[in-house]
């Protein structure tokens, strides 16, 4: 993959985290996948069309997403990951993409996304691309949160 | 649901002929054309149809005239005015004629749908529109794809689908709807039917879980892709997209999307339940 087309992912997740009042987030490892991910637990995906052909999951555990869904709802007790913890993770990915796909836009690459589809289920296997893809992990407040980026330019 | 009866009222041919086109592929029958006011009433009568669209120009009289004519015979006749002006003085005199909507040529398919569907309910959802106009076309496409992927005839429900979460035990493959409307489709199936899937599908009892997989989620993208050309065949001013498919597969996993409005179609086969649901971010 082009690794010009990482940096919008990294650069949207640094930038949006911060405005809906989370620490701000830093960048503690990258690597390379192969095809599939396993949920830590919550994960979220979204597609890409246009010039931009792919998927990005963002893969966290059940306490990271009940972290994130308690700061998204002004430190509101979550207690488990209900309709409204739900809705806010897949609001905050929404936000996430879409800044991303600002990000692309301005590479002068033409790029639209779908809507997310969050799923719920610690060990299930999601296999996100046909070969191979960068992960970068990303520490938001101590909290460990995975952007899988199988995302490539349509030749 | 019923086919809604349409006479469409137009002195051109050609735009006869558009009209027609954009209504052949949906819930609407187009039961009568006619190219002047007297043959417009004519045809009202004997047909009865459910909703009329006029033209403004005819030969014979203006579709004001005609559409008080129409409505002489039976006021509660539901007309829709598409004409090549629309401007506030039309739109007045129509509404006083007792005509219900005013549309500006050339008709956005889009628009008219939804204004006829609006005009052929009392009260029709925007739930409504997005099964007729959307769910139905997957509905096509699940049955045809299942028919050529695997040679098996399949029956197939629609309903909305109004529970939190999809559950899946075996496979689910999404695939991103891009364009409008915005959404996904997941394709879902358990393990015993996705393995009995693939071995028809490849013609092969020998394959091991990564064949399976591939087979499942080719037949989605063939199927979805088959979906969304359906889609932009009629609306052809909205060109919606499909994201490359994301395959889950695991025991106990739930996927949601809130804010969706969905829909879950069910191709009951030999093999099993082989169940889509797509959903689209409208609707109330």
């Amino acid at each position: 993959m082009d690794a010009k087309l990482v940096n919008p992912f990294i650069d949207a997740f640094i930038s949006v985290m911060p405005q809906i009042g989370f620490p701000i987030p830093k960048r503690t490892r990258a690597y390379i996948q192969n095809k599939t991910i396993t949920n830590f637990g919550v994960s979220v995906m979204l597609g890409f069309t246009k010039q931009i052909h792919g998927n990005v999951v963002y893969n966290m555990n059940e306490d990271t997403a009940k972290f994130i869904a308690s700061t998204m709802m002004m430190g509101m007790p979550v207690a488990e990951i209900d309709a409204m913890a739900q809705s806010a993770i897949s609001e905050m990915s929404n936000m996430l993409a879409a800044n991303t796909a600002t990000n692309i836009t301005a590479l002068e690459l033409e790029v639209d996304i779908s809507t997310p589809s969050l799923t719920v289920g610690k060990g299930s296997q999601i296999k996100l691309s046909n070969g191979q893809f960068l992960t970068i992990e990303m520490d938001l407040g101590g909290h460990k949160v995975d952007i899988a980026i199988a995302v490539d330019k349509v030749a | 649901m019923e086919k809604v009866r349409v006479m469409i009222v137009d002195d051109s041919k050609i735009s006869r002929t558009i009209l027609a086109n954009h209504l052949s592929k949906t819930n609407f029958e187009v039961v009568a054309m006619a190219a002047d006011a007297a043959e417009a009433l004519k045809l009202y009568q004997e047909l009865n149809p459910e909703i009329v669209t006029m033209d403004m120009n005819l030969p014979d009289a203006d579709g004001i005239e005609c559409s008080k004519k129409i409505r002489g015979y039976d006021p509660d006749a539901k007309i829709v005015m598409i004409s090549a002006m629309k401007d506030a003085s039309l739109v007045a005199q129509g509404r006083a004629a007792g005509i219900s909507a005013f549309l500006q040529k050339p008709v956005n398919t889009n628009d008219i749908i939804e204004t006829l569907l609006l005009l052929s309910q009392q009260r029709v959802s925007k739930i409504a529109v997005l099964r007729e106009s959307y769910a139905k076309a997957f509905e096509r496409a699940l049955q045809q794809g299942i028919l050529n992927l695997i040679g098996m005839q399949s029956k197939i429900t629609l309903e909305v689908y109004d529970k939190r979460y999809l559950s899946i035990d075996g496979i689910a493959v999404i695939i991103g709807l891009t364009g409008y409307p915005v959404g996904r489709a997941v394709l879902h199936m358990s393990s015993e039917t996705m393995r009995n899937f693939a071995k028809i599908m490849l013609g092969t009892e020998d394959v091991d879980e990564d064949e399976i997989h591939e087979a499942v989620e080719e037949a989605s993208n063939i199927v979805i892709g088959r979906g969304v050309s359906n889609i932009n065949d009629v609306f052809k001013d909205k060109e919606m997209r499909i994201t490359p498919p994301g395959t889950i597969f695991g025991t106990g996993i739930k996927i949601s999307s809130p804010k969706l409005t969905t829909f879950k179609l069910t191709a009951s086969t030999e093999v099993g339940d082989i169940i889509m649901n797509v959903g689209f971010a409208e609707g109330e």
